[in-house]
C-alpha cells in the first residue's frame, strides 16, 4: 500500500520562479470556496515575507502553462497583492490517477462538497489502481472510510440515477443522501426478495413520493421504514409487510405510517421492554439493600413498581406467585 | 416573437383552427377545446388581448427543431460525420438529467436531426455520470445539450460545480442550446470556459414586458401581468423575469410567462410543463 501511494506522488522537477500569471487552478480542485478570514492572515504575511514555501505546479503539456497541485490559497494572495513572480517546485505532469489522490490527500473532504463528483473520482481511482478495499482506499485518498463507503452506495446505483445527482438544476438534484439512505432499505434481503420488487423500479418510485408536500419529506424517513421492515420479519409478517410495501411503493399518496404492522410494532416494543426489565431486574437483584437502607424514595418507587407489575398480570391472567 | 393579428380581429374558426396547427405537436396535445377553455380564464373584455398574445408564441416543433440541430452541429469547428477526419475524441452529453427532462429529449432529437441514431454511433453519447471516466483531453470535444437558458444561472452554477470537476483536462466544451438570451450567452462566456452554440437568440423586443417589445401597449402588458400573477405569485414574469413566449414542442420553459405553462387552483396553463 505504501508502494501504491508513493507511486501517486509526481517527481519533482526543480524549484524556479514564474510570474503569477503563468499559474492556473487546478481542475480537480474540489475546493472552489476559500474563507476569506485565513486568506487576510496569509496575505498579511505575504506582504511581510513573501512566499517562504514555494508552490507545487506542473506544466500541462496540452497548453503550455502551469497548473497548480499544492498552493493554490498563496497564489490567490499573490494575484491580490499583487505580486509579479511566486517560487514553485515543479514537479512531472501527474496522470489523472495522480493529479485526483493528490487533490484529494491535500484538500480532504468538506461536508458542503457534492459526494457524487467524489464518488466518480474514487470510481475511477478504483478502476485504474483495480482496488476495491475501503480501508485501502480510504489511505490512499486520505477520505474518512465512512465516506469510501458512502460513495461506493452511490456508485451502486444505475447510471441514470446517479446522473439525478447532477442534475443541472440546483432545485431538482437529488442530494447523495437520499440515496444513502434508501440503500438499506433496497438493499434489504427480505425485501429484495419479493416477487414485484425491483430495485430501480422502487427507487423511481420513492423519488416520486419525496418532497415537502408528498409522504416522504425527509431521507430519514427511510430509517423508519426500515425499522418497519425489520419488524415484520422479526415477527415473520412477511406476506403483509410485501403487500403493504407494494402498495406504499405503488401508491403515491399513500404514507409511510402505512407500512406500520400493528402486531410488528407492539412485537418489537415487547422486545424493547423485555429487555429493559432484564435491566431493571438486573439492578434490583444486585442491590445491597445496607447499602441503601435510607433510600426511602427508591424502596417507594419498589413498592409502586411491584403493584404496578401485579395489576397488569393479573389483567393479563397470569399467575402471580 | 411573431407578430400578432391586428387588435380586434375577432376569434374565428380558422384561427383557432390555425393556432391548432401550430401548436398541435405539444406534448399534451392542443385541442380547440383546450384553448377556447384557456381563453375563457380571461375577462371577455380581455380575450381579444389573450388571442394575440396567442399570435406571437414562438413554438418550436420537431421539425424547426431538427434543423436547429443540424444546423447548430454544422456550425461547431472540426466536426465531421467521418469520424476519421474529425479532430480528437467527441462526446455529447445532456445538460439537464433527471429522468425524462429536457436533456434527454434533446440527445434523442438530436440523434435523428444529424442521422446519429444509428449503434455505430453509441459511443458518442453519454451520460453526465461518465464524462469523468471518458477521460477526455484537452484536443477532445464535448457537447452538452440542452434546449433553453434564460439567464444562464443554471449553466454557471452548473458547471462551477459539478460539471467542472468532471472534465478537468479541460477538453473544448460547448453548450448546444436550441434558444437563449443574449444576457445568458454573454454570462456563459464571461464565467464558464464553455462555448455557446445557440439555435435563436432572444433579446429585450421577445420578453413581452420589456419596453423594446412593442406588439403589446404599456396598458396591455400591465393587463397582461396581473393574469401571470394570478397563475404565478412567485414569479409573474417568467423564471428570471424574462418575459418570453417560447414553447418547445416537448415542453414549455418555465421562462416563458406562468399564463402558458402554470397548472393549480388559479389558473390552468396551455401548455404545462409536467403530467
Amino acid at each position: 500500500m505504501e508502494e501504491k501511494r508513493k507511486a501517486m506522488v509526481p517527481k519533482t522537477i526543480g524549484v524556479k520562479t514564474v510570474p503569477v500569471s503563468s499559474l492556473y487552478p487546478n481542475p480537480h480542485n474540489p475546493r472552489l470556496l476559500f474563507d476569506r478570514e485565513p486568506l487576510k492572515t496569509l496575505k498579511a504575511s505575504i506582504k511581510k515575507v513573501g512566499i517562504l514555501v514555494p508552490l507545487t505546479v506542473y506544466r500541462d503539456s496540452a497548453r503550455g502553462h502551469f497548473v497548480i497541485l499544492d498552493g493554490q490559497r498563496r497564489w490567490i494572495c499573490a494575484r491580490e497583492i499583487p505580486l509579479d513572480d511566486v517560487p514553485v517546485n515543479e514537479v512531472a505532469e501527474p496522470t489523472l490517477v495522480q493529479n485526483i489522490v493528490t487533490m484529494f490527500q491535500i484538500h480532504k473532504l468538506r461536508a458542503d462538497w457534492e459526494l457524487m463528483p467524489t464518488a466518480l473520482k474514487l470510481e475511477l481511482l478504483m478502476n485504474e489502481l483495480n482496488e476495491r478495499n475501503d480501508a485501502k482506499l480510504a489511505v490512499l485518498t486520505g477520505l474518512p472510510e465512512a465516506v469510501v463507503t458512502r460513495c461506493k452506495k452511490l456508485l451502486s446505483y444505475p447510471k441514470d440515477i446517479q446522473d439525478l445527482m447532477l442534475n443541472q438544476d440546483p432545485d431538482a438534484r437529488v442530494k447523495a443522501d437520499f440515496f444513502i439512505e434508501l440503500y438499506p432499505v433496497i438493499h434489504d434481503r427480505v425485501v429484495a426478495k419479493f416477487d414485484w420488487f425491483s430495485r430501480p423500479r422502487f427507487t423511481e418510485q420513492m423519488l416520486g413520493k419525496y418532497g415537502p408536500d408528498r409522504p416522504i419529506r425527509s431521507v430519514t424517513d427511510f430509517r423508519l421504514i426500515k425499522q418497519h421492515i425489520n419488524n415484520a420479519r422479526r415477527t415473520g409478517k412477511l406476506r403483509e409487510l410485501s403487500n403493504r410495501l407494494k402498495t406504499f411503493a405503488e401508491d403515491k399518496p399513500t404514507p409511510v405510517s402505512h407500512l406500520q404492522i400493528a402486531s410488528a410494532s407492539v412485537a418489537a416494543a415487547a422486545r424493547k421492554l423485555v429487555s429493559d426489565l432484564d435491566k431493571i431486574s438486573n439492578a434490583i437483584r444486585h442491590l445491597d439493600v445496607d447499602q441503601y437502607y435510607g433510600e426511602e424514595k427508591l424502596w417507594e418507587t419498589l413498592t409502586t413498581f411491584v403493584k404496578v407489575a401485579q395489576k397488569k398480570l393479573k389483567e393479563a391472567d397470569q399467575r402471580v406467585q | 416573437m411573431k407578430r400578432p393579428l391586428a387588435a380586434g380581429t375577432g376569434i374565428s374558426l380558422p384561427r383557432i383552427s390555425d393556432w391548432v396547427d401550430n401548436f398541435g405537436s405539444y406534448r399534451h396535445q392542443v385541442t380547440d377545446a383546450k384553448i377556447e377553455r384557456w381563453l375563457r380564464q380571461f375577462a371577455s373584455r380581455d380575450q381579444d388581448l389573450a388571442a394575440r398574445l396567442l399570435d406571437v408564441i414562438d413554438f418550436v416543433g420537431h421539425t424547426q427543431m431538427s434543423q436547429l440541430f443540424r444546423q447548430m452541429l454544422g456550425a461547431i469547428p472540426g466536426w465531421n460525420r467521418n469520424p476519421k477526419q474529425r479532430h480528437g475524441r467527441w462526446r455529447f452529453a445532456p445538460y439537464s438529467t433527471s429522468a425524462g427532462q429536457s436533456g434527454d429529449a434533446m440527445i434523442h432529437s438530436f440523434r435523428l436531426a444529424n442521422n446519429l441514431d444509428g449503434k455505430v454511433n453509441d459511443e458518442l453519447f453519454i451520460r453526465p455520470r461518465d464524462l469523468l471516466s471518458e477521460q477526455l483531453q484537452a484536443d477532445d470535444t464535448v457537447v452538452l445539450i440542452d434546449d433553453f437558458s434564460g439567464t444562464g444561472q443554471q449553466v454557471c452554477e452548473s458547471w462551477e460545480r459539478p460539471l467542472q470537476e468532471l472534465l478537468p483536462s479541460e477538453p473544448r466544451s460547448f453548450i448546444m442550446l436550441l434558444a437563449a438570451s443574449a444576457a445568458a450567452r454573454q454570462r456563459i462566456i464571461d464565467q464558464t470556459p464553455l462555448r455557446p452554440i445557440i439555435g435563436f437568440q432572444l433579446n429585450h423586443a421577445d420578453n413581452i414586458f420589456h419596453a423594446a417589445c412593442t406588439h403589446f401597449s404599456k396598458a396591455e402588458k400591465n393587463v397582461l401581468l396581473q393574469y401571470c400573477r394570478k397563475a404565478s405569485g412567485r414569479n409573474p414574469g417568467g423564471f428570471g423575469d424574462c418575459g418570453f413566449v417560447v414553447v418547445f414542442a416537448h415542453r414549455c420553459p418555465n421562462n416563458s410567462i406562468p399564463i402558458f405553462h402554470k397548472k393549480g387552483r388559479n389558473w390552468s396553463g396551455l401548455f404545462p410543463r409536467h403530467d
